[in-house]
């Protein structure tokens, strides 16, 4: 059990929720030179979020009104729809995650940082692939692989400048003092070493080299899972299980549990993207593989759920009900459960038939994306950023709007992508029903997630609101770093 | 120490199983399949030039987003083929000209694994193309009013011109004819046909049910 209590001394209530003590000596709690990447990597992935927002809610637009913006060839969908999640994923989650990566190093770590110009230089080449490449795949050069759409040359420099920040941070990691490794570190350095190996991988054999098309399809959806499981969820669950034990000031309920839960969740992860190929042309074996894991990928889940949930019992009611990063994680946890349930279903057999294909897998997508990893950083944000500007939050109705626009939000896209996706897989499992007719069942659902695509860029202004704000603050108090 | 150590190797042994156990085993099974001898020749046939610059074009204005590029298997659902998206579930090998294969994974539109055998018509594609919805109502397909030029009748119309009534149809005295993408494209939509018997297609493809 003694590897909870490493967690480093657990500060109390009144530093945590909204306020700040202004007048406080403005003792930043990390280096100052470490800040300076952190809030860089920061700032672009809030600029990618806003733009990636912007361009899928035009695309929802298009499927409502094909009409809109058409006939352009850099506008038109199959090249606006995959920037757009290029946008959300290389300009967003990962940059995010990497900014969380580098928070706990530098918390951890007791010598002062060196080469910090590093990250903060490998963080600028990448920002300069992420747009280039996107400009590029609005050109026409994009390579239609998922998630894979960037262009050789600027994949090719996204991995470079992966590996440069991440070798940095392994670096750091062999310098620090003698502990054991604290369990969000281990989900965030599961996270780092595993991500260029993935993306390494997929890109030498889907686009900078082509192995035969015959075996492309299992390599596109191992890299779609891997991706998820590989990133999205560990990056996640690292900061919950750094930010509930901070937050409340419970240790980890269980550790068992939570050996469990990382455990599970790496034997199961990678196969499960196979399940994306249900009836499709690879061999048995693998379909089944990918069911299986998939299904088994509720173990992980239930681990580290209970774990969190006898946390938020324990802690002390007033502290979930003051603190903003508190209610974010919350939710997304809860969209964790919900999206893992969901996905349990779509992996029988008998059921995947009629939902393959679908909006149904896209909801459950979102829910994961938006829901579970998206709210759990918004909430590590909330916590970070006043830490890391010595400023806190100007209004605390800009986070109430900003949480719940985003609930709604995500709320309203997911269940009218599930219903959407439902409807649309009976009926073209029906050859009676036409296709046509199959659209016109489509449409009104087209419109709720477009109206839910708007709610979630609100609710993401409410927060850009609050930024800008401080960001003045900053320049008012002369602050040394710029956010 | 050690525990540390010992955590990651566990780390690293899981993360290598997936890998190789996915990434490169299914290179080493699939990644090398050889065509087979039909009755008419090499199967499955190889794309014309055209249709290769086609798949290109297919790949640059993300077809994929839309359009699946696989029929399932019946053991999991009849579907497919009784929608006439092809004749026979598609195997591994079918994929083996291609040089992205495009699985995809949302069917907004139809299946087009096999739409060079239901669609024969080039003309029917580039009205199609230039203008959807005028020729499926309701169609949410977006135009591909780019990849076409619309051009002032000089003497005798152009052969390639072709017949439009939509709001975008060109004024009199005007005449849209398809780009060289255009073309390319529509050759290759012509030549996605994956109904051609595979021989011994349960024995060399681990992918038969
Ligand atoms: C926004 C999604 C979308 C994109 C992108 C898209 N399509 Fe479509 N496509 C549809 C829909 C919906 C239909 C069914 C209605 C119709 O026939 O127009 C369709 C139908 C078709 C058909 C007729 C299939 C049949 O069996 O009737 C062809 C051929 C086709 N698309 C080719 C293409 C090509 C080539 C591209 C890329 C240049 C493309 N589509 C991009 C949505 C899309």
């Amino acid at each position: 059990m003694n590897h909870a209590t490493t967690l480093s001394k657990i500060e109390t209530i009144s530093y945590l929720s909204e306020p700040l003590p202004l007048d406080s000596s403005r003792s930043l709690e990390i280096d100052r030179s470490m800040g300076v990447p952190i809030l860089f990597l920061m700032r672009s992935s809030f600029f990618s979020f806003a733009l990636g927002l912007f361009l899928v809610l035009i695309c929802s637009i298009k499927l409502v009104f094909p009409s809109f913006l058409d006939g352009v060839s850099f506008l038109t969908y199959g090249r606006l729809f995959p920037v757009a999640y290029d946008l959300f994923i290389y300009g967003w989650a990962i940059p995010l995650g990497f900014a969380l990566i580098l928070w706990l190093m530098a918390r951890l770590s007791a010598a002062p940082l060196s080469h910090v110009r590093i990250v903060t230089a490998a963080a600028h080449l990448w920002n300069s692939a992420l747009f280039l490449g996107s400009l590029a795949v609005l050109a026409g050069y994009g390579t239609s692989v998922t998630f894979l759409e960037y262009p050789n040359w600027a994949s090719f420099l996204l991995f470079v400048s992966f590996l440069l920040m991440g070798l940095w941070v392994l670096l750091l990691i062999k310098e620090r003092e003698e502990r054991p490794l604290y369990i969000s570190e281990w989900y965030l350095l599961t996270a780092l070493c595993s991500f260029p190996w993935i993306y390494g991988t997929a890109n030498l054999m889907l686009t900078w080299g082509k192995i035969q098309g015959s075996a492309q399809g299992p390599i596109q959806c191992w890299y779609a899972g891997s991706l998820m499981q590989f990133w999205l969820i560990p990056v996640a669950l690292g900061a919950i299980y750094y930010l509930i034990p901070k937050i409340t000031g419970i240790k980890i309920y269980s550790y068992y549990l939570a050996l469990f839960g990382f455990f599970s969740l790496l034997l199961f992860s990678g196969w499960n993207g196979l399940s994306a190929l249900i009836g499709g042309p690879i061999p048995a074996w693998m379909m089944s593989a990918g069911v299986v894991t998939n299904m088994m990928l509720v173990l992980p889940m239930i681990a580290v759920v209970v774990n969190f949930y006898k946390m938020f019992q324990e802690s002390e009611k007033l502290i979930l009900h003051q603190s903003p990063a508190l209610r974010f994680v919350a939710a997304g946890i809860i969209s964790y459960v919900i999206a893992t349930v969901l996905s349990l279903v779509s992996s029988f057999p008998c059921f995947n038939a009629i939902l393959n294909f679908t909006d149904y897998l896209s909801g459950i997508f979102l829910l994961l994306f938006m829901g579970f990893f998206g709210m759990t950083l918004f909430g590590g944000l909330y916590y970070f950023i006043p830490r890391l500007t010595g400023i806190s939050w100007s209004s605390s109705k800009l986070i109430r709007f900003h949480f719940w626009l985003s609930v709604v939000g995500i709320s309203l896209m997911v269940s009218s992508m599930l219903l959407g996706g439902i409807i649309e897989g009976i009926a073209l499992n029906d050859p009676v029903i036409t296709f046509t007719n199959i659209l016109s069942y489509a449409a009104p659902w087209n419109v709720l997630v477009s109206l839910s695509w708007f709610t979630l860029l609100l609710g993401f202004f409410c927060f850009m609101r609050l930024l800008v704000i401080m960001r003045w603050q900053m320049i008012e108090e002369k602050l040394p770093l710029s956010l | 120490m050690n525990r540390l150590k010992s955590l990651i190797l566990i780390i690293t042994f899981l993360f290598f199983l997936s890998w190789s156990g996915v990434a490169i085993y299914s290179y080493l099974q699939l990644g090398h399949l050889k065509t087979v001898a039909g009755s008419d020749g090499v199967l499955p046939p190889d794309y014309s030039g055209k249709a290769i610059l086609g798949a290109q074009v297919y790949t640059a204005n993300g077809c994929m987003t839309c359009h699946t590029q696989q029929v399932r298997q019946l053991d999991v659902t009849h579907s497919d083929i009784d929608r006439k998206w092809g004749t026979r579930p598609s195997v591994a090998l079918d994929y083996l000209r291609d040089r992205t294969a495009f699985l995809g994974n949302r069917r907004i539109g139809p299946d087009l694994s096999n739409v060079g055998s239901r669609l024969t018509d080039p003309v029917w594609y580039y009205q199609h193309l230039y203008e959807p919805d005028q020729i499926t109502s309701g169609s949410i397909m977006p135009s591909y009013r780019y990849l076409f030029h619309m051009q002032k009748i000089q003497g005798e119309p152009s052969a390639l011109a072709i017949a439009l009534v939509g709001p975008h149809a060109p004024p009199p005295g005007y005449e849209v004819v398809p780009t060289k993408d255009a073309q390319d494209l529509v050759a290759y939509l012509l030549s996605l046909k994956h109904d051609y018997i595979l021989p011994e297609v349960s024995a060399e493809t681990p992918s038969a049910p």
